[in-house]
């Protein structure tokens, strides 16, 4: 009988044994899943009876903090109002959104009043609950508001060699604590409003990025050898596309060049249609799909924050449209890109060709020390250092003569592209994407939305509307 | 490990529950530390009083096993006390029964041993199915069966004004464990004797197997009539391991396992109520706000409670439905973490354990038997529930041995511990 009792109490405790590893599976690995999981009431049942962490930008600037009010219980407070407000986010006792949602497992007291919490903190850890540092700085990211004004858009400011955001701006904006403080009349304008203060331009809306599209495009010529910057194009005042009863023709009407010939550098200088319509049907659809796959279109960028992905037909939706791939060319048609890839595309030219992954969350810190550091990671290899460094050669004279000269500062080497994209019966959305570098070698990669147009409406340009927001932004970065 | 240390450990478990529920009154808020001190004085009254009674009466037992059973209970109760009050409360009172109970246990079964069991094998068999029985009692009678979550597995006593609730089935399966220890003793060696053959498997005489089907049966019943699969699980499980342990032929396991996946697929293909298990099971998510609330709100408790858990009476198991009774190991990993469930699961593991040594070293196959018997008993029903609430096996809606809220299971289990305590003491005489 013994045999047998001796296997049976295998059998069991066998049993026993997988419940540990299904346990420490739940707890340790899947756990940390579950306990941020949105479903989950933990996370906000204490928000409204806890305090929780201060949020602040890389200078210092407090944007969220906890406010004890009257009957013991706190609230969130947005000294900062709408400049955070696609950000930070808020959190009410009920819901959560932006980094307060993302974070907040961080900005929770680990002082839960237990026996561990009271030992560890009689050996000295602080248990209160953490900061979270942006990596936004809010010099810039106040000018970035002050430049768009009452101009829908949105700005997307990067440090290139290591992906930190410096500044993310989607305008218009609301005042989070209508969500925390405010009443529900607010709330419900808020969420009525047919402006869409709610919506993140900067991420989750795409544009037809126009002209700014002309950077994929060389990108593809350069790097699969088509040609270099001095490479001659064919110039034309129009461009019949091949089946189709469009014509082409360039913003100014008439030629790019001498009349026969235009050198690949002068046609991104100033925006040569009728050259780069020719130049992406001689590409091929893979070659400019390859190239604006390569630098991020069509996959979501991970990032802190929801995103989502800037997309760019199927090469093999080009088979027998030769006219639908001149207009892709020209960033019009079917392509879509979000203001973060349009970033990411300048940065990663500033960056020798590789963008790094974007973050926002720059350090974790407990009362003096950090507690944690978010190390720079790179994404994607976009182009060749080679192909970057041509490129930045066309782009900083785009603005130093072409058509980004609005967006030049004093004193920096600044980098661009404009792009003025048609909108059907509406006015057009106009981008500036490019970079600046100072005088200690530090950079700045931005790109600026604005929709329909801006100030100037139907007379919008990129150039015109867009470049003097990224001045703004160049300038003020100088400044801090 | 002598009696002294035995005591000491005891005393431990019930410093602890006084510990505990000081520990949740302060981060609780509330204000009354009364129960600080009551709970230890139940516990050293109730398993103090046990101890006593088992040197007097049982003087040669394991002295291991004591202490982890008023572990297991002591953090079962802190938790139990933490979600409700005053449920705490009865359970103390439950606490000291089960332990007066299991004491009064040792003392009938001080002269003859354990041997005066067999005596009453019919009877128990008789009792054991009438109580599994019960809770199909009607409505009209002053005792009757109730459904409480879905399940029939309890009855009712209407007396006046006052009632009171039992789950009989607790009782019944020591009752059935006996019965069965005393009928396999006597006819272990005709059920392992198989003289013939059905494609690679050895089978007994077919009259043999008669009270395998007669198991199957009567688990098959349960769950049906009671709509409750975990005791049917736990009957049909103990049936069969029990007859292997008695013949040592695989046989009855590999037809037990056949009868249980065939069972199983048809229950599950004509009852809701196990394919709503089942589905919850698999997809917790799919259905949150229904069918797998519960599943889901217990990993949502088990993430939350991370490596090193939210404390006592910081966590929220308020949020799972069923957390002093069905869920109660979740609401422990929630607030003493990963550290607190792997003690617990070791603590179970150590009982199991000295259980199976208890009945290799029984003097007789009947001894060995029941001893076998009611540590598969325990070990099957903390398996059977434990994999359930961490999802390695559909939810069956039993209780946890010790931990769970509810004196039929308590006193049960404390019972089912003074019989093995008894029977580690007549291996010395």
């Amino acid at each position: 009988m013994n045999r047998a009792f001796r296997r049976l109490s295998i059998g069991v405790l066998a049993g026993i044994a997988a419940l540990v590893v299904a346990l420490t599976y739940q707890q340790a690995i899947a756990g940390p899943g579950y306990a941020r999981d949105p479903r989950n009431v933990r996370v906000f049942a204490d928000l409204t009876a806890e305090e929780r962490g201060n949020i602040l930008t890389a200078d210092g600037i407090v944007v969220a903090r906890s406010e004890l009010t009257g009957d013991g219980t706190y609230v969130r407070v947005y000294p900062q109002g709408e400049f955070y407000a696609h950000t930070v986010g808020y959190a009410t006792g009920s819901t959560s959104s932006g980094i307060e949602q993302t974070r907040a497992a961080d900005l929770r007291s680990r002082d839960d009043g237990t026996l561990g919490a009271v030992l560890t903190e009689l050996f000295g850890a602080d248990l209160g609950p953490q900061s979270v540092h942006l990596t936004i700085d809010h010099n810039i990211q106040q000018a970035a508001y002050a430049a768009l004004g009452d101009q829908k858009g949105a700005v997307v400011a990067l440090d290139p060699t290591s992906g930190a955001v410096l500044a993310l701006v989607s305008n218009p904006s609301y005042d989070p604590n209508i969500f925390t403080v405010g009443s529900d009349a607010e709330r419900d304008a808020l969420l009525d409003d047919e402006n869409g203060p709610l919506l993140n331009r900067a991420l989750t809306e795409t544009y037809a990025p126009g002209s700014s599209f002309k950077l994929i495009v060389t990108m593809a010529a350069l790097e699969t050898d088509f040609a270099d910057p001095d490479t001659l194009l064919p110039d034309t005042d129009e461009l019949a596309l091949p089946n189709s009863l469009s014509t082409i023709t360039n913003a100014e009407e008439g030629y790019c060049g001498n009349g026969a010939t235009v050198s690949l550098q002068q046609a991104l200088v100033i925006s040569c249609n009728t050259a780069f319509a020719q130049l992406g049907m001689d590409l091929g659809a893979d070659a400019v799909v390859d190239a604006a796959e390569a630098a991020g279109f069509n996959r979501t960028i991970s990032f802190e924050l929801p995103t989502i992905a800037s997309v760019i037909p199927e090469a093999s939706t080009f088979l027998n449209s030769d006219a639908a791939l001149a207009q892709t060319a020209l960033g019009q048609r079917d392509v879509r890109a979000t203001p973060i890839q349009m970033a990411l595309v300048a940065a990663a030219v500033a960056n020798d060709g590789t963008a790094m992954r974007p973050y926002l969350v720059g350090a974790i810190t407990d009362g003096g020390h950090t507690v944690s550091r978010t190390n720079p990671r790179a994404w994607l290899r976009v182009i060749s250092e080679d192909s970057a460094a041509d490129l930045s050669a066309m782009m900083e004279q785009a603005v130093f003569s072409g058509t980004g000269w609005r967006a030049a500062v004093p004193g920096l080497r600044v980098f661009g592209k404009t792009g003025t994209a048609e909108v059907p019966d509406a006015a057009p959305h106009t981008w500036f994407v490019g970079f600046a570098i100072d005088s200690n070698g530090d950079s700045i990669a931005v790109a600026v939305l604005v929709e329909s147009g801006g100030y100037r409406g139907d007379e919008g340009t990129g150039g015109s509307v867009a470049a003097p927001v990224a001045q703004a932004v160049f300038s003020a970065w100088v400044d801090s | 490990m002598t009696r002294n240390a035995e005591s000491a450990l005891l005393v431990l478990a019930a410093l602890l529950t006084g510990a505990g529920a000081a520990l949740v009154t302060v981060t609780m808020d509330d204000t009354i530390m009364a129960d600080a001190a009551l709970a230890p004085a139940v516990f050293l009254a109730g398993f103090g009083g046990l101890l006593i009674a088992v040197r007097r009466w049982a003087s040669g037992s394991v002295r291991t096993l004591l202490p982890l059973v008023a572990l297991l209970t002591a953090v079962g109760w802190i938790e139990i006390y933490r979600i409700d009050r005053q449920a705490g409360r009865l359970q103390l009172a439950w606490i000291l029964l089960g332990t007066t109970l299991a004491g009064a246990v040792l003392f009938l079964l001080r002269r003859r041993g354990v041997e005066v069991l067999r005596r009453y094998r019919y009877m128990f068999l008789v009792a054991g199915l009438g109580l599994l029985l019960l809770p199909l009692l009607p409505q009209a009678l002053p005792l009757h069966g109730v459904t409480i979550n879905g399940s029939r597995l309890w009855v009712r006593l209407d007396a006046g004004s006052a009632s009171f609730s039992l789950q009989p089935g607790e009782a019944a399966k020591l009752l059935i464990v006996a019965f069965l220890a005393s009928y396999l003793a006597d006819r272990h060696r005709g059920l392992a004797d198989m003289p013939r053959r059905l494609g690679p498997l050895h089978v007994p005489e077919p009259r043999q197997l008669l009270p395998i089907f007669l198991a199957f049966g009567v688990s098959f019943l349960v769950l049906v009539y009671q709509r409750d699969l975990g005791a049917s699980l736990l009957l049909f499980a103990v049936f069969a391991t029990m007859l292997y342990a008695a013949t040592a032929r695989p046989t009855y396991l590999i037809a037990s396992a056949a009868l249980v996946a065939g069972g199983g697929l048809a229950a599950a293909q004509s009852f809701s109520h196990v394919q709503v298990r089942v589905e919850a099971w698999l997809h917790p998510f799919a259905d949150f706000t229904g069918t797998g609330y519960q599943i889901a709100q217990g990993l949502f408790a088990l993430g939350s409670g991370g490596l090193t858990g939210a404390g006592f009476g910081a966590g929220s198991p308020d949020l799972i439905p069923a957390a002093s009774t069905d869920y109660i190991f979740v609401a422990i990993a929630e607030e003493l973490g990963l550290a607190g469930g792997l003690a617990v699961l070791a603590a179970f593991g150590l009982v199991i354990s000295i259980g199976f040594g208890i009945a290799m070293r029984a003097g007789d196959a009947f001894r060995k038997l029941l001893a076998a018997g009611l540590t598969l008993t325990l070990g099957v029903q903390t398996l059977l529930i434990l994999a359930g609430v961490i999802r390695l096996f559909p939810v069956t809606g039993i209780t946890l041995p010790f931990m769970s809220y509810g004196g039929s299971s308590l006193l049960a289990n404390l019972v089912l511990i003074a019989v093995l305590v008894r029977i580690s003491h007549e291996e010395r005489v």
